[in-house]
């Protein structure tokens, strides 16, 4: 009998293909292994990412879901909680056993409760709301708080970059 | 692109092979003048390197074709990254054994890295199994003779690496007799994994032992895997000088052995207290409702527990998360600082009260049939009364004497974090409405009221004084307990600024923790059941004790607080 991560993860894409939230496409790459994933993001509306269409990738562990997947966007992006080479970086996709004082910044981190739908819905609220505070991409996060029209332009390039506009 | 790439390198360097040779046997007209000539000459013997180099990857190909077919990309990528830092490491080693350097030397250090390889490989495709829902019995035949020729020539090395140093003496053959020595045991445990892996396919239903099978090899492999290193870097200090290049891959077994350990000894602890303490869900409340489990979402029929927080999940989903992270799956309640969940009658109502509060409520049966009393009790406290709570973190220690009024026991309650000016905007969503947080202990009865019989029999080695003692100590560490849970609450209240009535508490607090050694506590414990709504857990749960005893203006305040808390979460939610 296959392992209860492979179960679990095709009931999450049953339920992400029957019930897809707006914006969001997910689903493997290949069903020959489900522990490998591609992810379409469209940018929010009314935030400078509005109108891209984000390719990201999703890696999860042999034990899902009690450990986190990882997830890296495929395109170029520029953001304040994504790494240069794509690699998302937010608390949701970090496991809660770092530091085992205190709850209160385990909260928002992994859990078997969270899920592919969930982690997507994070990263759409990340790309509207990015949280500077998070280095994952230090030049990225100066401008977007001290130089938020630059920001802007460099997004609105992305965002035609994804569509495949020249620009 | 790359594809061709390789191509033209690979013919280039044959030409460049057939040049040299075709060069010196030209001049020399003689096989053996000839070879002579090319390992004297340097541009000659560095092409025939390259060449040499460009044949072992050619021949790793075909290996990698033979025993894995085409290579996924994470598969690539690992070995990529590892590869990197084997290399490093080589690199380093050959300054230590810069004197023996000599094209066997190099020779043999690609052929541990080409074999190293072998085995990164095989690891993650014995992973792979875990993850794919189909296999295949090509891929058994492949990682069955793979793992079968990779340990006997692993074998054979540490074999020959050991005769070598036991008849010539300390060599570069120790390096080679180690690396060799821990590719075994890494076979070994690729072997463990698959063996593991092949009966979790074929069982028809779900295994919940593998999980188990595993934490504890990963231990004992960790374990081997220190011991070897360390052996290793000792002797290696005794015969030549510290061997920097063994400091990174022994760092990371060091730190995976920790790990394994403190994974094994915690979640032991968890799943006892889960196979002892926790109660099974009976079926009529499984039926009711909304009955998915969280973590494998699938729907419990049979053997399921409820948490102390009233979460209920598949026992083994949730033995294999204790595994990891003991904490409720749901709410992140730590259950190893979480007194057991048998909740005495009279608590039930506030149970129930609390529940609605809660934004992520596990569908949950009925409460009024919940209450099982627990099946177990510490064996040598035989007459331990039934409705105390025994603390999972530390056992016995923080039980309370059997005159105990029931609803002030204990909680071992974690120290909040530190930070209290902090708290409002960072307090924990979940555990936080889950949690029942019971008001800070009544000190037990004064050690000074000993009476002489009490101490008599404290004084006898039987059972009884045994029993005696520690119960003695369990009335001292509840005395500390109280203490610091005042103390807590008198950081708390002296931090939410609200000075007039922090006048009063503050005293109260400050005697309260000089009365604990002194007869007469009760009053400082009334007092601390007082503040309790402005301490640091301001949870609803502890509000309706304070009821009766707090004013109503603290009530309202305590209110106010409550519904920004909950409006904060609202929007943290959307
Ligand atoms: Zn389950
Ligand atoms: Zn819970």
């Amino acid at each position: 009998m296959s392992g209860s991560a492979l179960r679990r993860l095709m009931a999450e894409y049953k339920q992400l293909t029957l019930n897809p939230p707006e914006g969001i496409i997910a689903g493997p790459i290949n069903e020959e292994n489900f522990f490998e994933w591609e992810a379409l993001i469209t940018g929010p509306d009314g935030t400078c990412f509005e109108g891209g269409v984000f390719p990201a990738k999703l890696v999860f562990p042999s034990d899902y879901p009690l450990s986190p997947p990882k997830m890296q966007f495929t395109c170029e992006m520029f953001h304040p909680n994504i790494y240069t080479d794509g690699k998302v970086c937010i608390s949701i996709l970090h496991a809660a056993g770092d530091d085992p004082m205190g709850y209160e910044s385990s909260a928002e981190r992994w859990s078997p409760v969270q899920s592919v739908e969930k982690i997507l819905l994070s990263v759409v609220s990340m790309l509207a709301e990015p949280n500077d505070e998070s280095g994952a991409n230090v030049d990225a996060a100066k401008m977007w708080r001290e130089n938020r029209e630059e920001f802007n332009k460099i997004a609105q390039r992305i965002v035609r970059k994804t569509l495949g506009i020249p620009t | 692109m790359i594809k061709m790439r390789h191509i033209s390198v690979t013919l280039l360097s044959v030409f460049l092979t057939f040049v040299v040779i075709g060069n010196a046997y030209y001049q020399k007209q003689q096989f053996y003048p000839s070879v002579v000539y090319i390992t004297k000459s340097n541009p000659s013997m560095a092409v025939i390197y390259i060449q040499a180099l460009v044949l072992v990857i050619l021949l790793g190909k075909l290996m990698r074709k033979i025993f894995f077919g085409q290579l996924r990309a994470t598969e690539f990528e690992h070995l990529v990254e590892r590869s990197w830092y084997a290399i490093t490491e080589t690199c380093l080693a050959f300054t230590v054994f810069k004197d023996d350097f000599s094209p066997k030397f190099v020779a043999l250090f690609t052929l541990v890295l080409f074999l190293k390889s072998f085995h990164w490989l095989a690891e993650d495709r014995v992973d792979f199994m875990e993850r794919s829902p189909n296999i295949s019995y090509l891929f058994h035949f492949r990682v069955l003779l793979l793992l079968v020729v990779l340990g006997l020539l692993d074998l054979h090395f540490v074999a020959a690496a050991y005769q070598s140093t036991v008849t010539k003496g300390a060599s570069v053959q120790l390096v080679f007799g180690f690396e060799y020595a821990i590719l075994l045991t890494v076979v070994f445990n690729i072997a463990v994994k698959y063996v593991l892996h092949t009966v979790d396919l074929n069982r028809e239903i779900f295994w919940e032992n593998k999980a188990v099978f595993l934490l504890y090899m990963e231990l004992v492999m960790g374990f081997i895997k220190v011991v070897l290193y360390v052996f290793f870097v000792v002797i290696m200090i005794r015969f030549y000088t510290l061997p920097l290049f063994a400091f990174r891959p022994m760092y990371y077994a060091m730190r995976n052995f920790k790990k394994a350990l403190i994974d094994v000894i915690l979640s032991r602890r968890a799943i006892r207290n889960m196979n002892t303490l926790y109660p099974d869900v009976n079926p009529e409340e499984l039926t009711d409702a909304d009955n998915v489990c969280i973590i494998c979402r699938e729907e419990m029929q049979t053997a399921s527990k409820r948490l102390p927080c009233n979460h209920i999940f598949h026992t083994s989903c949730l033995r294999s998360w204790f595994q990891r992270h003991q904490t409720c799956p749901t709410c992140r309640l730590n259950i190893l600082r979480t007194p057991a969940p048998q909740q005495t009658q009279p608590m039930q109502p506030r149970m129930n009260q609390n529940r609605p509060a809660e934004p992520r409520a596990q569908p949950m049966g009925p409460q009024d049939n919940a209450f099982i009393p627990p099946p177990f009790a510490f064996p040598w406290i035989p007459q331990q009364p039934p409705n105390v709570q025994p603390n999972a973190a530390d056992a016995a220690a923080n039980q309370p004497g059997a005159q105990q009024e029931p609803a002030a026991a204990p909680t071992g309650e974690q120290p909040p974090p530190t930070d209290f000016s902090n708290f409002q905007f960072f307090c924990p969503p979940f555990p936080f409405f889950g949690m029942p947080i019971p008001p800070p202990p009544t000190p037990p009865s004064d050690l000074s009221n000993i009476s002489e019989e009490e101490l008599r029999k404290m004084e006898q080695a039987s059972k009884e004084g045994i029993e005696a003692r520690l119960r003695c100590l369990r009335n001292i560490q509840l005395l500390l307990d109280a203490s610091v849970a005042m103390m807590q609450q008198y950081v708390s209240a002296a931090n939410t600024a609200e000075l007039a009535a922090n006048a009063s508490q503050s005293g109260a607090a400050s005697t309260s923790s000089s009365n604990v050694r002194q007869p007469g506590a009760e009053g400082a414990s009334t007092s601390s059941k007082e503040s309790s709504p402005l301490s640091a857990e301001p949870s609803p749960s502890s509000q309706p004790q304070a009821g009766p005893s707090s004013s109503s203006s603290s009530l309202s305040e305590q209110e106010d607080i409550r519904k920004r808390r909950l409006q904060k979460f609202d929007q943290a939610a959307k």
